[in-house]
């Protein structure tokens, strides 16, 4: 043990001296989160205020060949005296679509030519509207359907009231939606999938650079070859590198997990509700349990980076194997954040997925006793498995001395 | 005192190596390769002796098993009385190993460094606060003894290389081509070492394939070629027996032989 802990200390200074280890254990993490925080809640914030308070171009037009609708131009007039609405006269149907195609035009809003006398029969009058939704299209739809629906409302009182009826009489059924998830729950489904994504991958890249320099690195410098003639056994040797690494992973995450607390507290774009939520996803409790997931997690980060790179000859041979690994980590990472994906017997047992998951239950409150210890297991297995891996690959004569 | 004994290490192919090999030595079996067939010798304390070989002879495997790295295919090798197989820990605490193609920790410094091999070797505090200091001093380290290694010229890296391998005053010393890449001032620091580990009765044993070091330093020596000896007995020997007029046409003449 105590040869263990000098050859701990040893790496740990030369690691923590190492420039790169540090940008990616230190600075990377706790810059990104607020960075990120704030760009993209600046962003959104600001694109939705723009089409919120963007001046809507509409045309508004009876189709077909004959005389212009009445409740068109009474519509056009209602729209005239708003500010917010600029309105396209002396065009086709075929022109405001072009116009809209072009983004030169929000809306083209199409009285059918049987409108009125539809609607004086009692029936459907048939309005189309025609625009073009991209993201941030989406609001300023949604503010030129609500003129519709004004529209609609007040043709439906004019008849209830010639028909002498109170309009309630059509509403047959009221449906009263409460959404019994909690601010949390929702926010985990929404967001809550990110965060285990991102500190996963922190975890990798900070356990990254350790590993390829402290095995294939110190290959590389001839350096092994001296340290495994010293009465240090192969495992106490193993043991002292694997710590940092682990440890440097693990760091990277506990670091992350403070960027983003500080890049919440610093932001001053998000609103309350959202950032008590957040806030309280970073409570003790979730910080604690999901760092305990991470742990055997970056066992196994650990064991499979040294492993891969003992192998390598050389540092940069080590990055080119490695590198591509970030794929593999990535996509179970990625599929937790898909929609639908949830925690189950069977989910609970794939590695990384399972953390990603069941992070977000974490996070939500919702993850169950059997489920958790189930995850842990799975993770401890894969742990202890590559553990053994690892310490197989750095007793093989063939991997140690390869290429030399 | 290193005993070598009827020493084989076979290693297997790869499937490319098999494709790129035209060597001679087929190895017993398919796919395998012996890089050193059957080889014996002796190293006496106080005595120096001389691996000598070209390229590939199995000269740094041969040092490699003696120094615990490798494991014999088969035949033993007693170090200090220590059999490297059965006590590897025994053999290690006793050998300093020192390769001409070692580097060091750039980021340590050498005082770190030196401390960090000591301490490997459960080296008593006092020990080695006076031996540390009788070698800086020796070696005029102290001026760079708290200076990042990856900061220091070869010549004082080269220093600081000597200190870590005689740091626990090893009896038993292995050089693999310990000056390989080293200019003259260097390299000197170097032969200097070996002399010094010989005054003091150490076992000494070094490779080389230069001549000029092997009849600057050798008592004892072996010539190794293909991975079976060409030669094995005493530097006085060789030369009473050589056949042409200098040392490097004899030792090729050896090779020449070993070869037919």
């Amino acid at each position: 043990m105590k040869t263990v802990l000098i050859i701990f200390k040893k790496e740990l200074i030369d690691s923590i001296r190492d420039r790169r280890t540090l940008i990616a254990m230190i600075v990377v993490p706790l810059l990104l989160f607020p960075l990120l925080i704030s760009i993209s809640s600046n962003m959104l914030i600001s694109q939705a205020r723009k089409a919120q308070q963007k001046t809507l171009k509409i045309a508004v037009l009876t189709g077909g060949i004959g005389n212009r609708s009445i409740h068109a131009d009474a519509f056009e007039r209602s729209l005239a005296k708003r500010d917010d609405v600029e309105l396209i006269k002396g065009i086709t149907e075929n022109e405001g679509k072009a116009l809209v195609r072009s983004d030169s035009l929000d809306a083209v809003i199409v009285f059918d030519l049987e409108f009125d006398d539809t609607v004086a029969d009692l029936g459907q009058g048939v309005i189309t509207m025609y625009h073009k939704s991209t993201e941030s299209a989406g609001i300023e739809k949604g503010r030129v359907r609500n003129f519709l629906d004004e529209l609609e409302e007040e043709l439906q009182a004019e008849r209830f009231a010639n028909l002498d009826l109170d309009v309630s009489i059509v509403e047959t059924v009221t449906i009263k939606e409460r959404n019994l998830a909690s601010t949390k729950e929702r926010i985990a489904e929404e967001i809550g999938g990110l965060l285990p994504y991102l500190i996963i991958i922190f975890c990798f890249m900070g356990s990254m650079y350790p590993a390829i320099d402290l095995a294939a690195g110190e290959k590389e410098r001839g350096t092994l070859e001296t340290l495994l003639t010293s009465p240090a056994g192969r495992l106490e040797i193993l043991l002292g590198k694997f710590g940092v690494v682990m440890l440097t992973g693990l760091l990277t995450a506990v670091i992350s997990i403070f960027g983003m607390y500080l890049g919440v507290r610093a932001s001053s774009e998000i609103p309350p509700e959202i950032l008590s939520a957040i806030l309280n996803m970073l409570e003790l409790r979730s910080v604690f349990l999901l760092l305990s997931l991470l742990l055997p997690l970056t066992i196994f980060f650990a064991a499979i980076l040294l492993s891969l790179s003992l192998f390598a000859r050389s540092f940069k041979e080590a990055q080119s194997i490695i590198n591509p690994l970030m794929i593999v980590i990535i996509v179970p990472a990625f599929v937790g954040l898909m929609p639908g994906m949830e925690l189950n017997t069977k989910t609970a047992l794939i590695p990384i997925l399972n953390v990603s998951l069941a992070t977000k239950e974490i996070i939500a409150g919702t993850i169950t006793p059997f489920i958790l210890a189930e995850v842990y297991l799975s993770l401890i297995a894969l742990a202890v498995i590559s553990l053994i891996y690892c310490k197989w690959v750095f007793g093989r004569e063939s991997t140690i001395f390869r290429g030399t | 005192m290193i005993e070598v004994k009827d020493l084989w290490k076979t290693f297997r192919l790869s499937r490319e190596q098999k494709k790129e090999r035209n060597g001679p030595t087929a190895g017993r079996g398919n796919g395998n390769v012996d890089a050193v067939a059957g080889v014996s010798f002796t190293c006496q304390p106080g005595r120096i002796f001389s691996l000598l070989g070209p390229n590939g002879a199995g000269k740094t495997t041969t040092l490699r098993m003696i120094a615990t790295l490798l494991k014999p295919t088969s035949g033993s090798i007693k170090v200090a009385g220590y059999d490297v197989v059965k006590n590897p820990q025994e053999v290690q605490r006793r050998i300093g190993f020192l390769t001409g193609s070692t580097k060091l920790y750039d980021r340590l410094n050498p005082n770190e460094l030196v401390k960090y091999y000591a301490d490997l070797h459960g080296m008593d505090k006092n020990k080695f606060k006076k031996r540390k200091e009788e070698l800086f001093a020796l070696l005029g380290m102290n001026d760079f003894a708290k200076r990042r290694i990856g900061k220091l010229s070869s010549g004082m890296k080269q220093k600081v290389s000597i200190v870590r391998t005689i740091i626990h005053d090893p009896e038993i010393v292995v050089f693999d081509e310990p000056t390989v890449g080293l200019d003259v001032v260097t390299a000197k620091n170097i032969i200097e070492l070996i002399r010094s580990c010989k005054q003091q009765g150490k076992t000494v044993i070094f490779s080389t394939h230069i001549m000029g070091e092997v009849s600057l330093l050798s008592d004892d020596l072996a010539i190794i070629h293909n991975g079976r000896l060409a030669f094995g007995g005493s530097y006085d020997e060789f030369r009473g027996q050589m056949q042409t007029d200098s040392l490097e046409e004899e030792f090729i003449r050896f090779l020449e032989g070993a070869r037919q």
